[in-house]
């Protein structure tokens, strides 16, 4: 079993190098070792789930980033944003007559080896970010998911893990401190997350432009070194859990005048990220996440159908209060909540429902709409909100675009995680003249909204990345910069009134909205006839019935049930919808 | 080390045979023939193909691989064998700098008073008055950048990408060369990194034993400097997987290969992939972290033309194979936006205009085109847009663009002012760009009147004649028009006349080979279909499967090209043929009183395209009956949707109608036997179906009009 000559916490590089040093001493070749584990892995993942010791592992926030100590295992939490590409480096070499490794570090521990007795190997980097958009109940969450793992396990366990604690000298200090500690700090980022998120509204036309996030208000953005994992794996804006080395080493903070000489054409991939702003990462495991992972108590409860129903209930009441008793648009908000594509169609995405609410004013914006955005707020983990201004339009650079100057991928604003909720305010636009941009932003917000894609700009060439992104889009009349697929107009009969909600509540309905979502779903064969009979009927009815609206109506049916955790379509449910259409129909009169 | 030593010698050697024995295609001596130039002073480059070393009759495959494998080194090798061969100069040439600076050091050499001294040792690097590069073979498929592995490294490989910096060319000290001022003796460094540490004091024995620290003074005239070029390259946009980022390579372009790249250009490379070493700080620290660059030897453009495509090597194959297949006129059509439903015939014709015809110039100059022009005309949302862009994608060379984004200058070319030297500049537009290619011009029918009569030249005579600014010229245009456009009043209206749905000026109209129109009808058939398939993708997650694995674009391309390259005739016999189908369409047309198309003669040349077309497709050299009836149901089936309108206010049902075509066929021949050939062939220039035939056969001879025979389906008239 593992030795005690290391700690995996404080002192990962330890077993990185004994199981090296067994596995050429038990006669491996070292240049047959490239690309491939020699079992340190192995030790890594028993010590973090078989003993479920993950949770000791600090995860890197502002906060903690002070704590953590380099060369110490850390989790890291983000979302790829570029891809610098490969790095190569010398993976094995000859110290004397032992054969050593760089694996997992920055910097050769002995430079001094001639060329013969070096092996040099290659890594994969990726350049991630806190998720763009992340609503502040998921960073609280974040911290107290590990602990919450922790409490389920026996009494005996924790005991141990008391125990044990004294030996973990770096980490423990901080896990030590933590109860009082992160109370505070808990608090401390419920009020900066309040007023944050309130400025995020109207700051995340500029701020999210600028090359990077800003490091300090958020989690910092890092360099994660991928080693020996296939690259379909991981893709561009996926979510990942990364568990690796932190490595800062300040000796690596050069100056790099000496590529001067080069003029831009800089040979160093990395000198655009300064070490002491962007923390690296040498990854041991990764994980992608989903939305249910930001939840605060990942429940693995069955969605039971009557707990569903009721979740549901309770949830659309809310929803109706919140929009001044408006049934019909209720009833659009919570499909238009659980949609999620899920296939492909030659280019058409399905299983989006983007949804325009129509003849909002100033005035109700200001009530209804900052009301809703706060409670999408509060439900979904990765919200944002567009004010649509012409001036906005014609500066914001929403596609993310190559800059070949420092050879990186400048995000925009809709460069999105998967499961991102997009507000378009449309009710702040006013006439005036847009420029080239501002017509590019319009056809790139056409192009999601149809298409759920997005156009990155690579300058020679464009390139298609496919989105998954909620869109609402509130407008006084119908939106023709952004074709929903739901037109709904809003009328209220009462004001917007926010009951309290207790935090469980909120939690519930988090876990509802994540999980239904997720549902498989099926159409019975009798059921298929009865729709497929409904359609032709519908299109026989009215001859403007595209292909899209066919599409519309069977993805509605689709949300309709999943929205009572059902996994088929009953008649029922597709009742339900045909009538909402009606309703529908009958408002847009 | 000694042994490694002596390997090299015995590759100098082998290198040695290989320079001098090599003979061509031709049997020239290919490498010795550029010595001599080199020697000449007419060229600079000696490129080694390895290609030529495969082909080599003595070909050592170890010595390849190790060429390949350490190219770096061999190229050092081959510049010393190249050294040793290096002839006599035939041809008298001037003198240069260089020159009399060898001379100069030459005679010195004689007069060595201290000795061997291996600093004053003029390196070969100085004396070559050339540079080498070795080629790799062009076989096989470019690595894409992503593949380039940790293993490459030091390899010769192939990289395909597009350029998207350059930096200036400058210049790059290949041996630096110092004056002593004690003892005045030439010393020379040999620099194979971009940093190097200048000399400072006169390492020669003479000041050695001197103990003088002589001055040395860098002589910039007497160096030797290489012209070097940084570049990036980017990997293409179809080579990069869904979800990833392009990567980027460096590229080191020294010598004769500067300026062969400007940022844009979709490029091949073939090149050594190299670590950079690191110097003197930085190594000590960083050097766990070894960055990466390309040290090109050849850059090839890559060609965006048919008649430049060139085949690769199991193409070539699978070209054979699916021109032994007999249904490859259905197979490739099919292919095409395989996943549009329907619209058989629609693609049929999209894929001749893909292949088009042989142009024809006259003895007298006159030029006849052999692009094929198409418009489809049609409802909303019947995805004529989606065609276009497909056929753009499979086309080597194709411009997309709409009728309202491109004004007539934006189409044609426009004379425009240079802003720095204020001279006047032509500027090309669409269909000038799309020059031998295809020229997609979408929302045709919402173009500006002025704008459109710019495209009447450029689809007959296939120029664009400028007259603008004092700047009179001509630029060619011989470019395949596709226009998509919708009916006058957005949808096809039933109850007026075709000309006025259609609402395109004839002069325009007559220039298309095939006019298409597609109606969206309220059918309930149709309307079934698209709801079991909007249906099948919900359920499924997926499109419904086509029934048939289509060819990829690649293989299309591949095809067409091979197809172009041929010129189909028209036979004698068949002259006739098209004669009596033409004059037959005109009569026809002269008879009924509300006539659908004006036939002219330039329908005519559109029945000789088609064909041609087809018989290219066939890869044969003449054009066969078979191909005349098929471009002759084509150009039938285009206007389909009218005709059967029609025929149903005359209140002839599709069965009578078929019997009423044979009967008037029959009488005009004065036959009572038609074979079933002849029947299906006259009946589908029409626009019926053989199951239509085979209705209206079985129908007619219950009522004793005619009489079937049981096995051949063949007719014979019963006279009453």
């Amino acid at each position: 079993m593992v030795g005690p000559q290391y700690d995996f916490l404080s002192n990962p590089l330890g077993a990185v190098r004994s199981t090296f040093d067994t596995a050429v001493a038990s006669g491996t070749d070292p240049s047959s070792l490239e690309g491939r584990d020699w079992g340190a892995l192995p030790l890594f993942r028993h010590f973090l789930f078989d003993q479920s010791r993950i949770s000791q592992v600090p995860l890197l926030t502002p906060t903690t980033i002070r704590f953590v100590r380099p060369n110490t295992l850390v989790r890291f939490r983000g979302m790829i944003q570029d891809m610098p590409g490969n790095e190569f480096y010398v993976g094995a070499y000859k110290d004397g007559s032992m054969w050593r490794t760089n694996k997992f570090m920055d910097v050769l521990q002995y430079p001094n080896c001639s060329s013969a007795d070096t092996r040099i190997w290659e890594r994969r980097l990726l350049y991630c970010v806190p998720v763009p958009g992340l609503s502040p109940w998921t960073e609280v969450s974040a911290e107290e998911f590990g602990n919450l793992s922790m409490d389920w396990m026996s009494d005996s366990r924790e005991k141990r893990r008391r125990d044990d604690e004294s030996s973990y000298m770096p980490v423990s200090c901080d896990e030590v401190q933590d109860s009082p500690n992160t109370k505070r700090m808990r608090e401390g980022e419920h009020s900066s997350a309040a007023s944050h998120s309130s400025e995020a509204a109207t700051d995340i036309a500029s701020s999210t432009t600028s090359l990077g996030y800003e490091i300090g208000s958020n989690s910092p953005p890092c360099i994660v070194k991928i080693y020996d994992s296939p690259e379909s794996e991981m893709k561009l804006n996926d979510i990942f859990e990364f568990v690796g080395i932190l490595t800062s080493d300040p000796e690596l903070q050069e100056d790099n005048e000496d590529s001067d000489l080069s003029d831009g054409f800089s040979e160093d991939t990395l000198r655009h990220f300064p070490p002491n702003q962007v923390p690296r990462l040498h990854c041991f495991i990764h994980r992608k996440l989903g939305i249910q992972d930001f939840l605060q108590n990942n429940h693995t409860v069955e969605p039971k159908p009557d707990l569903v129903k009721g979740l549901r209930e309770a949830l659309l009441r809310h929803l109706t209060t919140i929009l001044g008793n408006d049934d019909v648009t209720s009833h659009f908000m919570l499909l238009h909540l659980l949609s999620k594509v899920h296939a492909r169609d030659n280019g058409l995405a399905v299983g989006k429902l983007s949804l325009n609410l129509t003849c909002f004013r100033k005035e109700t914006v200001s009530v209804y709409g900052k009301q809703l955005t706060l409670v999408l707020k509060k439900l979904l983990p990765f919200t944002f909100c567009i004010p649509l201004t012409v001036e906005y339009l014609n500066t914001v650079s929403l596609a993310p675009k190559k800059n070949y100057d420092t050879n990186r991928l400048e995000t925009g604003v809709l460069q999105l995680a998967e499961g991102s909720h997009l507000i378009v305010d449309e009710t702040k636009l006013e006439a005036g003249t847009l420029n080239s941009v501002g017509v590019e932003n319009c056809r790139l917000l056409k192009n999601l909204m149809e298409l759920q894609e997005v156009e990155y700009d690579f300058k020679y060439y464009k390139m298609d990345m496919k989105t998954d992104a909620q869109l609402l889009v509130l407008s006084e009349g119908k939106s023709n910069i952004l074709p929903a697929d739901v037109i709904v107009p809003f009328q209220p009969s009462t004001l917007s009134y926010s009951e309290a909600v207790t935090p469980e509540v909120l939690e519930a309905w988090r876990w509802y909205l994540a999980t239904v979502r997720q549902l498989t779903h099926s159409i019975e064969p009798e059921m298929q006839k009865v729709v497929e009979r409904d359609l032709v009927a519908a299109r026989q009815a009215d001859r403007s019935l595209g292909p899209e609206d066919l599409s519309r109506l069977l993805t509605m049916g689709r949300l309709m049930s999943l929205s009572y955790g059902e996994s088929s379509l009953s008649l029922e449910h597709w009742q339900m919808v045909k009538e909402l259409e009606r309703l529908r129909k009958q408002r847009l009169q | 080390m000694t042994t490694k030593d002596l390997d090299f010698k015995a590759d100098t050697a082998l290198a040695k045979e290989f320079l001098s024995n090599f003979a061509d295609a031709n049997g020239e001596a290919k490498y010795l023939n550029i010595l001599q130039d080199v020697a000449n002073h007419k060229t600079k480059a000696v490129q080694i193909d390895l290609e030529d070393l495969i082909n080599y009759k003595d070909l050592d495959e170890e010595f390849l691989r190790r060429v390949t494998e350490n190219t770096r080194r061999y190229i050092g090798i081959f510049s010393n064998a190249v050294d040793e061969l290096m002839p006599e100069s035939t041809e008298a040439f001037t003198d240069d700098d260089h020159d009399i600076l060898m001379t100069q050091r030459s005679d010195e050499g004689g007069e060595g008073v201290d000795g061997f001294d291996p600093l004053q040792k003029m390196p070969p690097e100085i004396k070559r008055y050339y540079e080498l590069y070795i080629k790799a073979s062009s076989k096989g498929r470019p690595f894409t950048i992503r593949e380039v592995k940790a293993s490459n490294i030091g390899q010769l490989v192939r990289i395909s990408g597009i350029v998207t910096r350059c930096s200036d060319v400058k210049p790059l000290m290949k041996v630096a060369v110092y004056t002593c001022e004690d003892c005045g003796f030439e010393i020379y460094q040999e620099v194979t990194a971009r940093v190097f540490m200048p000399l400072f004091e006169c390492p020669s024995k003479r000041c050695d034993t001197n103990r003088r620290k002589g001055n040395v003074i860098l002589q910039l005239r007497a160096s030797k400097f290489l012209r070097f070029q940084e570049a990036k390259i980017q990997e293409l946009a179809d080579h990069v997987p869904k979800g990833h980022i392009p990567r980027t390579m460096t590229v080191h372009l020294r010598g004769e290969l500067t300026r062969k790249v400007a940022p844009g250009d979709v490029v091949e490379f073939s090149g050594i992939f190299l670590p950079i070493p690191y110097t003197g700080f930085r190594a000590m620290r960083a050097g766990l972290v070894a960055d990466t660059y390309l040290e090109a030897m050849s850059v090839t453009h890559f060609k965006r033309k048919y008649e430049e495509y060139e085949l690769r090597g199991d193409e070539e194959e699978q070209i054979a194979r699916l021109a032994e297949d007999g249904d490859i006129y259905n197979k490739l059509s099919r292919s095409l936006a395989p996943e549009i439903f329907g619209h058989d015939d629609i693609k049929k014709a999209l894929l001749l205009l893909l292949v088009g015809a042989p142009h024809r110039t006259l003895k007298d100059g006159m030029k006849i085109r052999g692009d094929l022009h198409i418009c489809l005309m049609g409802d909303p949302g019947v995805a004529k847009s989606q065609l276009l862009k497909h056929i753009i994608n499979v086309a080597p060379r194709g411009v997309y663009t709409t009728g309202r984004g491109s004004s007539g200058v934006g189409l044609t070319a426009a004379v425009q002012k240079d802003p720095v030297t204020n001279e006047m500049v032509l500027e090309g537009g669409a269909l000038v760009l799309a020059d031998m290619g295809i020229c997609a011009i979408d929302e045709f029918d919402k173009m500006d009147e002025s704008d459109r009569t710019a495209i009447h030249e450029v689809m007959e005579q296939q120029t664009v004649s400028i007259a603008k600014a004092g700047i009179t010229t001509s630029l060619n245009a011989r470019t395949a028009v596709l226009a998509a456009a919708n009916p006058a009043w957005g949808r096809y209206d039933l109850r007026r006349t075709p000309a006025e749905n259609i609402n395109l000026p004839h002069a325009l109209l007559s220039r298309f080979d095939l006019l298409w129109l597609i109606l969206d009808r309220a059918d309930m058939d149709n309307d079934l279909e698209m709801a079991r398939h909007v249906v099948y993708v919900h359920q499924n997650k997926e499109c419904p499967a086509l029934g048939f694995t289509p060819l990829e674009p690649s293989v299309l391309r591949a095809y067409i090209s091979a197809a172009r390259r041929l010129s189909p005739s028209v036979p004698r016999e068949l002259e006739e043929y098209i004669a009596t189908a033409y004059s037959s369409i005109r009569q026809e047309e002269a008879r009924s009183n509300a006539p659908h198309s004006y036939t002219t003669v330039r329908t005519l040349l559109s029945i000789l395209r088609i064909s041609a077309a087809l018989a290219r497709l066939r890869f044969s050299e003449t054009v066969a009956q078979s191909d005349v009836d098929e471009a002759l149901r084509l150009m039938q089936m285009s206007k389909f949707s009218l005709y059967s309108d029609d025929r149903q206010k005359s209140g002839l049902d599709a069965i009578s109608d078929i019997y009423s075509i044979l009967r008037d066929e029959a009488a005009r021949g004065n036959r009572v036997d038609v074979s079933y050939a002849h029947a299906l062939n006259w009946i589908s220039r029409k626009g019926y179906s053989e199951a239509q035939l085979k209705e209206c056969l079985e129908e007619y001879a219950a009522l004793n009009v005619w009489q079937i025979h049981p096995h051949t389906f063949d007719i014979r008239f019963i006279d009453a």
